[in-house]
């Protein structure tokens, strides 16, 4: 029978990697291990579906109907955690979480409530449920909680997780910016609360949002089926394959549209590259994914293209034969596009896992500790399913054969 | 083919007069058969306990074949292997060294021996092939799926995956470079001892070579001259084709 898996590696003095021994050895002779170069197996026990990568930590969610459905690991000095009782001082709440810990969520059923999704920002974590809306906690001095900024808050040690509820249908998808949280409803709409400088809310000013506000501008009525953020710039996708950018362009993420370097309302990007399935947004880098099974990239950085590529305003398509296309295999195709801080990983319909970008502290996976310039195959033992990009580490969802 | 009137004049010559039309050199009978002689070559190595596509040039298609070998491209191999046994050259037909249990292999074990296996020759060829992986170069060369070691080097596996898992059988599909067959029993042999168990190879069988693969391969039945002309022709675009990729 097929297993399901959990594979880390990346930066694991955080914890966010999971494994203890890593950080603080187990044994005299084993030595503390700051990076881990190649996927590591993580011991869970349950079957994760949903796993989520912020900068510094890590969310694993399961969608049992068990009372502990999500754990975490990793930086929690702004309890984005939730509280983790230490175990020297029960006043206390630990600063840096070494293994999967159980977050205990405010479930008013927790033993029918399923968890769907999470996502992780640079200090704050959204919880998305199947009934009963979505949950937040961290830092919020921006709102991205999604509720009133209280002057002064202390974060550290807090054991305050705030629930979401009012939205105009069922919240399908959450996305964490770094600062900012964006909320996806079935009906199509997007919602948005936190940080604004760059615009990233999308709600036409650059201020700070503390309750979840809809986005209008050009996804007004739009169909959109999916929203991707991790830095400051927001992309989201309709369902009729067009492509909507907001936020950050310093780095031509929407220079195609605009020479200001800050968009605070969504725009749509004329782009000619056919219908768009799937979009990820990184750093300063962004990647598309279209019906056809091609990907595009755009924006400043190690794009995939070799060194050469550095910064473009407009899609440029990576040649399928660097994601194991040839041939002697011509249904090879990408079916799924993510993205870090800066790096990009796609994954194939054989579960195969492609990696390029920054190798921020091994986090790219390869082996090696330098950048790599174009897709680069990483070694997993298993039909890789699902992966999540962080700042210095990633985290996979792999089934064995 | 100019037919010579030997001994027979045109005109009503004495016999001591020398023909005069045709060269006496063109005919059957004064040259004997058009092909006495046959340069056939052989191309990467097939031994005996193995099987499959074996590629041979025939006249001009000898300089084809060094020039494919020059291209250094990967061969698919179909390798079957047996949990339970080592044998002293590594294939089931050898003198036996030892017998182990095997019921604790599984399939999952198993790819994730691979896998390592897979890490580590990903590593080799990086490293024979002498690209800086930095460069522009090394994009262009990856795309057109030239990242390879064009020179010599030790067996590497390019890629390896399991096709069939039944206790204690198993089947993988090995695509490699510079192999030889019995390195391919080697690493059978490998994998058994990596499993904390031991197997021989049961059966090696080449499915690819290069841009020839089983479709194009003539069975013994085919071995005459109409089949081996037709298949000169039909490979004889995709051998260009793969010679201008990669020796341009």
């Amino acid at each position: 029978r097929r297993k399901d898996r959990v594979f880390v590696w990346g930066f694991s003095y955080s914890g966010a990697l999971g494994i203890p021994s890593f950080v603080k050895p187990d044994a005299g002779w084993k030595k503390p291990r700051r990076i881990q170069p190649t996927p590591y197996r993580l011991e869970t026990e349950e079957k994760i579906s949903s796993a989520a990568c912020g900068y510094g930590f890590t969310l694993l969610a399961s969608n049992t109907r068990d009372i502990t459905k999500v754990w975490g690991m990793g930086l929690n000095k702004d309890s984005q955690l939730g509280f983790q009782r230490s175990r020297r001082d029960q006043t206390k709440c630990y600063e840096y979480v070494l293994e999967p810990s159980p977050i205990p969520l405010p479930l008013e059923k927790p033993q029918q409530t399923r968890v769907l999704q999470v996502s992780c920002g640079r200090a704050h974590s959204l919880v998305l449920t199947d009934s009963e809306g979505v949950f937040t906690m961290g830092n919020n001095s921006y709102g991205q909680c999604g509720r009133k900024v209280v002057e002064d808050e202390i974060y550290s040690g807090s054991h305050l997780i705030h629930q979401l509820k009012e939205f105009d249908s069922r919240v399908v998808q959450v996305v964490c910016g770094q600062d900012h949280s964006l909320f996806r409803t079935k009906k199509g709409t997007v919602y948005a609360c936190g940080w604004g400088a760059d615009g990233q809310t999308g709600l036409g000013h650059y201020n700070i949002t503390s309750v979840p506000t809809k986005l209008h501008g050009d996804i007004a009525g739009v169909n959109i089926i999916q929203v991707s953020s991790y830095g400051d710039c927001c992309l989201a996708v309709s369902d009729e394959g067009d492509v909507f950018g907001w936020g950050n362009s310093e780095y031509l993420q929407l220079a195609s549209v605009t020479e200001t370097t800050q968009v605070n309302v969504p725009r749509h990007l004329p782009f000619k590259i056919g219908k768009v399935k799937e979009a990820a947004c990184g750093g300063t880098g962004n990647v598309v994914l279209t019906e056809e099974g091609n990907v595009f990239v755009w924006g400043y950085g190690i794009l995939g293209k070799g060194p050469n590529l550095i910064e473009t305003a407009v899609p440029e398509m990576i040649p399928p034969s660097l994601f194991g296309w040839s041939d002697f295999s011509p249904d090879t195709r990408v079916a799924h596009v993510r993205c870090g801080l800066s790096q990009f990983a796609a994954l194939t319909n054989r579960g195969e896992l492609f990696v390029w970008g920054k190798n921020l502290r091994g986090c790219l996976g390869t082996g090696r500790m330098e950048d790599q310039y174009f897709p680069w195959r990483v070694t997993v033992p298993g039909e890789v399913v699902d992966v999540a990009c962080g700042v210095d580490h990633m985290v996979s969802m792999v089934r064995s054969f | 083919q100019r037919g010579l009137a030997l001994g027979t004049p045109a005109t009503g010559g004495s016999p001591g007069q020398a023909p005069r039309t045709g060269s006496i050199t063109v005919s059957v009978a004064v040259r004997g058969p058009r092909f006495r002689k046959l340069k056939i070559g052989a191309g990467h190595r097939l031994d005996v306990k193995a099987s499959g596509v074996f590629v041979l040039g025939i006249g001009h298609g000898n300089k084809l074949l060094t020039d494919l070998y020059n291209c250094h491209l990967t061969k698919v191999y179909t390798v079957g292997g047996l949990f339970g046994k080592a044998t002293d050259d590594f294939s089931d037909t050898g003198n036996l060294v030892e017998k182990t249990t095997f019921d604790h292999i599984t399939r999952e074990k198993l790819e994730r021996i691979l896998a390592v296996i897979q890490g580590t020759n990903q590593k080799a060829l990086l490293m024979y092939s002498n690209i800086d992986m930095k460069t522009q170069e090394a994009y262009e060369l990856a795309v057109k799926g030239l990242i390879r070691p064009m020179g010599k080097s030790p067996p590497i596996i390019t890629a390896i995956r399991c096709l069939q898992f039944a206790l204690p059988e198993f089947q993988l599909e090995i695509h490699c470079l510079h192999e030889t067959q019995q390195y391919l029993r080697k690493v059978v042999h490998e994998i058994g001892l990596e499993l904390k168990s031991s197997a021989v190879c049961t059966q090696v069988r080449r499915t690819r070579d290069g841009v020839f693969t089983v479709d194009d391969a003539l069975p013994r039945t085919q071995w005459n001259l109409r089949s081996i002309q037709e298949a000169i022709r039909n490979c004889q675009l995709k051998v260009e084709t793969e010679l201008e990729k990669t020796l341009a």
